[in-house]
């Protein structure tokens, strides 16, 4: 069970994601859970399982952004890799921005994930929400 | 830390797969050729430590205000998906 904004919630240990290198500064970002929110989809809580923090909010950038293109940053080549944007909510949802620069790759057979920077210069770290 | 110096073509070992090559000198810069595991990412300094501090700013507890621009943002998007 983890607790997350006051809310509980009950995970399988079997469902853990390993992240060998933890998060880029978050080295201690090493075993986590993704928990959809189900009543604010298509969010989840990505959060550690070793002391509840940190945790963040991600989303599938195909979700939000046209045509988000990883290029060749999932270097592995799992058929079914999971792609995932670290949200920095803001608390005017407008100035709500998606890290769209430093994707979280997930591959759903291992639970592996890492994240990864793209290099190709297209998106940056703090990408608006498109209005319209 | 240690400093060491090396000639264009000279390198460096770290552990035991981690390689470092001085491939060009100028007045402009140093070029590194850098060999690692596929595993092990090499950012350079200045794009570490935004990313790090992306990450930072990203974590925690959200508070009231911030869940409900949650909401807000949620509904936003799934009124576009329909």
């Amino acid at each position: 069970m983890i607790t997350i904004n006051e809310r509980e919630y009950h995970y399988d240990e079997s469902h853990i994601l390993n992240f060998a290198e933890g998060l880029i500064g978050l080295p201690e970002m090493r075993r986590a859970v993704l928990i959809p929110m189900e009543d604010l989809g298509p969010f989840s809580w990505l959060a550690s399982v070793e002391n509840e923090k940190p945790h963040f909010v991600v989303v599938d950038p195909n979700d939000i952004f046209l045509d988000y293109q990883t290029g060749a940053a999932d270097v592995t080549d799992a058929p079914n890799m999971r792609t995932l944007a670290i949200v920095k909510i803001s608390s005017d949802w407008k100035k709500t921005t998606v890290n769209l620069r430093a994707p979280i790759f997930i591959n759903p057979e291992t639970n592996d994930g890492a994240q990864m920077v793209l290099t190709d210069g297209k998106y940056g770290f703090e990408e608006s929400i498109p209005q319209e | 830390m240690l400093v060491l110096s090396r000639r264009t073509g000279q390198k460096i070992v770290i552990g035991n797969e981690i390689v470092i090559e001085v491939v060009a000198i100028s007045s402009e810069g140093v070029r590194l050729g850098i060999s690692a595991p596929t595993q092990t990412s090499v950012h350079r300094f200045e794009v570490f430590v935004e990313i790090m501090e992306a990450n930072k700013a990203a974590a925690g507890v959200l508070d009231q205000d911030e869940r409900s621009a949650l909401q807000d943002l949620s509904a936003h998007i799934r009124s576009k998906q329909k």
